[in-house]
């Protein structure tokens, strides 16, 4: 019985380091801090670790002016503007809203009625026309060319943003009256 | 006669090898004096960054060690990018990062270390091998993930290992 045992234990140990060095691999190979020996040289080493969250950046934009416009003819301002994932395939979604009445795409002038607007949204610079964007709604998959998160460097511009005004908003206005509001663009990694 | 020349052939031959032995192998103090040793390493760990317009760095204390009675040292870095490039690498993209090394423990930075390097002049303060008498420390070594390189970083985990070699001098 005493010898059952003991041969039991000697199993043990001649067993226990190849067991424990294969839980070890099978852990992960994840490296840890090595330390040096004395020596004419010494060497040691550490492991780095980091995680880059999703981030995305909207810039470059302007006002949209409209200034004497003619009602009879729709009115269309396109202009680039620069958005920057890094995500991987630099894709993103847009969600955009007016300052009208929850969220609508609408110009003010005091208490004469709110005339609407549309906004489109294309992926690639230098485009007059792209997908509609509907108030709150996010438009997805959208890929972006810009490798700087201000376009600072690699493309100048990588979107473009149409916003248009038909005729039949255009007829609603009341000459010589100012109309504004404000449009709002969000971005977010996808 | 045979067995005197025997003798003196002997005592010839005991003397040469003595002799060479003395002339290119130094001493146990001359060898060690040429020692140098580098521990007291931690890992690195960033965690999420999620701030990509600010430059992030870790700075820790290390143990260097030099037996020479300067106590002199010098220190070069690889990292485990081609070339021993201070990268960390993700699935398809790759992070770069700056180290940075001074003599002295407690430093948030230091001389630029460039990849397979030698950055020689350098002075411990270290009177024991490990540091566990004396300071505990003796060195700093930074390592800093510049703005740039997280904004030009696609986002991911990264991960990379950084290799230190000092020697005395």
């Amino acid at each position: 019985m005493i010898s059952g045992e003991y041969m039991f234990f000697t199993r043990l140990a001649r067993h226990l380091p190849v067991a424990m060095l294969l839980a070890t691999a099978a852990a992960g190979t994840a490296h840890a801090a090595t330390q040096g020996n004395l020596g004419t040289t010494s060497t040691g080493s550490v492991s780095i670790n980091a995680t880059v969250a999703g981030r995305v950046q909207i810039s470059g934009l302007r006002d949209v002016t409209f200034t004497d416009v003619d009602a009879g003819v729709a009115q269309l301002d396109a202009q680039d503007v620069c958005v920057w994932s890094n995500t991987a395939g630099r894709k993103y979604k847009i969600t955009a809203s007016g300052s009208g009445e929850s969220g609508a795409f609408t110009l003010a002038s005091g208490v004469l009625t709110p005339v609407n607007y549309t906004v489109e949204w294309n992926p690639l610079f230098g485009k007059l026309t792209g997908a509609a964007l509907a108030n709150g709604t996010a438009l997805a998959g959208q890929t972006s060319a810009a490798t700087a998160p201000t376009c600072a460097s690699g493309p100048a511009k990588s979107a473009s943003l149409i916003v248009k005004m038909d005729t039949t908003n255009l007829q609603n206005m009341q000459a010589g009256a100012p109309y504004s509001g404000t449009l709002t663009l969000v971005v977010a990694p996808e | 006669m045979r067995n005197h020349q025997r003798r003196g052939g002997s005592w010839l031959s005991r003397l040469f090898p003595a002799l060479l032995a003395a002339a290119v192998v130094p001493g146990p103090a001359l060898a060690q004096e040429k020692f140098a040793n580098v521990g007291n390493l931690v890992d690195y760990s960033f965690g999420q960054i999620t701030n990509l317009s600010a430059d992030q760095s870790i700075a820790r204390d290390v143990c260097v060690y030099s037996a020479k009675t300067t106590p002199g040292y010098n220190v070069r870095a690889s990292g485990s990018g081609a070339g021993g490039a201070f990268t960390l690498s993700a699935t398809g993209s790759t992070l770069g990062y700056e180290v940075q090394w001074a003599p002295q423990p407690g430093r948030a930075n230091g001389t630029i270390l460039y990849p397979n390097a030698v950055l020689s002049g350098l002075v411990t303060g270290a009177t024991q091998q490990n540091c566990n008498n004396g300071p505990t420390a003796s060195a700093s070594l930074v390592v800093m993930l510049r703005a740039t390189s997280l904004q030009a970083a696609l986002s991911g985990s990264y991960s990379g290992t950084l290799t230190i070699i000092v020697g005395a001098e």
